[in-house]
């Protein structure tokens, strides 16, 4: 399936790449787009504004797809705090790891040629983080 | 000073992101919100219902979420780009950023300093470690708000790294101390 979101990433778009292909669409496919008009026709849009799957309220994306999807996994839930507290900076759930992950990330984005090769490196520190977690929640 | 420096050079560059906005007199939650979301992310308002911030990604995805905000709380809400109209008027705003940290900054300077004289006289190290926790935590809070590097923030951060220091040393005499003591 394709899905497409707005160009420059940070914490939350992706983390919910990261979401999408790990426990949502294993072939998935991205796009990113300076105007979200410039997405495929039959790609779904997600952290977007107005989308399904953006933000709603005071959840970010990655919450909202955790409900949409019934994504229902501890670890997640666990990973969607420091997410949220990363991308709102509101401290809502006051989670430590989210400063880490907000200066990692935006070195990350400068120091990576664009979007798609950054979510392929993301990829690796979420897949660290559930691990890590894992062993603390389960 | 160098950070001056820098700002000078900035003044005249700094491209400005600027929400107009609107929302319904009640409920006044949805104002005080908005409000509270602007002070946190270092806004200025240049008038009622329309706030200023330097244009980063940060900011701009930040704005762009508070603007779907307004309007999904019912009011208007429009996110416009801007170049002042000549440097002097980029630099006022510039140094009106940097006052509006001054505060902040001053008040955890003088809090670290009440800090430091209680760590060297006391002896419950634990509690006071938590307490410079609190202070540091807003001092990054700050800090990631102080768009121009206010003159203060290096001297409030070396207020803090010296509070560590006192209450490190304390709490490691305090350890050692206490073996020695045979308890």
């Amino acid at each position: 399936m394709r899905w497409a979101t707005r160009r420059g990433c940070h914490v939350d778009r992706t983390a919910c790449a990261w979401l999408i292909r790990c426990f949502v669409d294993p072939g998935a496919e991205f796009f990113f787009v300076g105007d979200p008009a410039e997405a495929p026709r039959e790609a779904e849009l997600f952290d977007v504004a107005g989308a399904r799957l953006s933000h709603h309220g005071d959840d970010c994306s990655f919450e909202t797809f955790l409900a949409e999807y019934d994504l229902e996994d501890p670890v997640l839930a666990e990973i969607a705090e420091i997410v949220h507290d990363a991308d709102l900076m509101d401290e809502k759930y006051g989670r430590p790891e989210s400063e880490g992950l907000d200066s990692i990330i935006r070195g990350m984005q400068l120091a990576l040629p664009d979007d798609e090769a950054l979510i392929h490196h993301t990829d690796a520190l979420y897949d660290g983080l559930y691990a890590y977690l894992r062993r603390e929640v389960l | 000073m160098d950070a001056a420096g820098v700002g000078e050079a900035d003044a005249g560059k700094t491209r400005w992101l600027i929400l107009i906005y609107q929302l319904p007199r009640e409920p006044s939650r949805h104002r005080v919100a908005v409000w509270r979301k602007l002070k946190a992310l270092g806004a200025l308002y240049l008038q009622d219902g329309a706030a200023a911030l330097p244009e980063d990604a940060v900011t701009r995805e930040q704005l762009e979420w508070l603007q779907l905000r307004v309007r999904e709380a019912g009011g208007e809400a429009t996110l416009w780009e801007a170049l002042p109209n000549t440097v002097a008027e980029g630099r006022s705003l510039v140094d009106e950023f940097r006052a509006s940290r001054e505060a902040a900054y001053k008040d955890l300077i003088a809090a670290a300093g009440r800090l430091r004289r209680k760590a060297e006289l006391r002896s419950d190290g634990a509690l006071l470690l938590e307490e410079l926790g609190k202070m540091e935590r807003e001092f990054r809070a700050e800090r990631r708000r102080d768009y121009f590097r206010s003159p203060l923030r290096n001297e409030a951060a070396a207020a803090l790294r010296a509070v560590r220091r006192v209450l490190k040393e304390g709490v490691e005499a305090e350890r050692s101390g206490g073996a020695g003591g045979g308890q």
